[in-house]
């Protein structure tokens, strides 16, 4: 199960899986986004390279418009696959 | 199809666990993949991080099997063997095309968003995250495998 929400404070929260088989939705999802934002990652327990490759196009995208992606809450397993990316040198993680 | 477990060195110090399935070859078999997955990391006592990797290995290398080879046999065998400190894992793919993930180009990961490409990222943390990664090609039959190896922490 994925399950991606914007909060009443902007925030995008990201809940469950983000694997393969979830990137059709997401992808609709993250096309709407247009301005700087956080994603709170606290309640995603996992996430492949299919996610983190809609994560950097949806990046690459704001980043040249004069915004950005920030994200908060990773866990450990996750926060490793980001460093293994090395997108923590293409996104702010709090 | 099937799964065993117990004990199998002659000289009885190392412990085996065995397990292989067939999934269809589609992207909807990530469900009961990870749902094979996490019964064999739960019977075997591996950890959660580990189970993490487990699930995004075999992710990563599947989903290379189904995108690279689309005129494939309908299904990819999965093999999961566990020793006392070692995970190994086999794909199996049959009436395909040869594809050595050894030709992937490797991911410039210490450069700026300006200057990464799409692509080659799932490779890059297989790569990265298992002790080996071997590919076999038999002409023949047209059976390719790719095999894995990583310690368990």
């Amino acid at each position: 199960m994925f399950d991606m929400t914007r909060g009443d404070n902007g925030i995008i929260s990201l809940k469950g899986r983000f694997d393969a088989s979830q990137i059709e939705a997401a992808r609709a999802f993250f096309e709407r986004i247009t301005e700087s934002c956080t994603l709170d990652f606290g309640e995603l327990v996992y996430i492949s390279s299919a996610g983190l490759g809609l994560l950097f196009a949806t990046q690459k995208r704001l980043v040249d418009a004069g915004e950005a992606m920030k994200l908060v809450k990773l866990n450990p397993h996750i926060r490793e696959i980001f460093q293994i990316a090395g997108f923590d040198n293409i996104f702010e993680i709090g | 199809m099937g799964r065993s477990a117990g004990a199998a060195s002659a000289g009885g110090s190392l412990n085996l666990t065995t397990a292989s399935r067939h999934f269809k070859r589609e992207i909807a078999s990530l469900g009961g993949i990870f749902a094979f997955l996490a019964e064999f990391a739960v019977g075997n006592g591996i950890s959660e991080g580990a189970a993490f990797k487990l699930n995004l290995v075999v992710e990563e290398l599947f989903t290379n099997m189904v995108r690279h080879n689309e005129g494939g046999g309908d299904h990819i065998e999965l093999s999961l063997e566990r020793s006392d400190v070692m995970l190994h894992l086999e794909l199996t793919d049959v009436d395909v095309e040869p594809f050595d993930p050894a030709t992937v180009e490797e991911v410039p990961v210490g450069a700026g968003i300006e200057a990464r490409r799409p692509g080659g990222l799932g490779i890059h943390l297989v790569r990265t995250m298992v002790d080996s990664l071997d590919y076999s090609y038999e002409p023949a039959n047209r059976e390719m495998k790719i095999s894995v190896t990583t310690t368990l922490e």
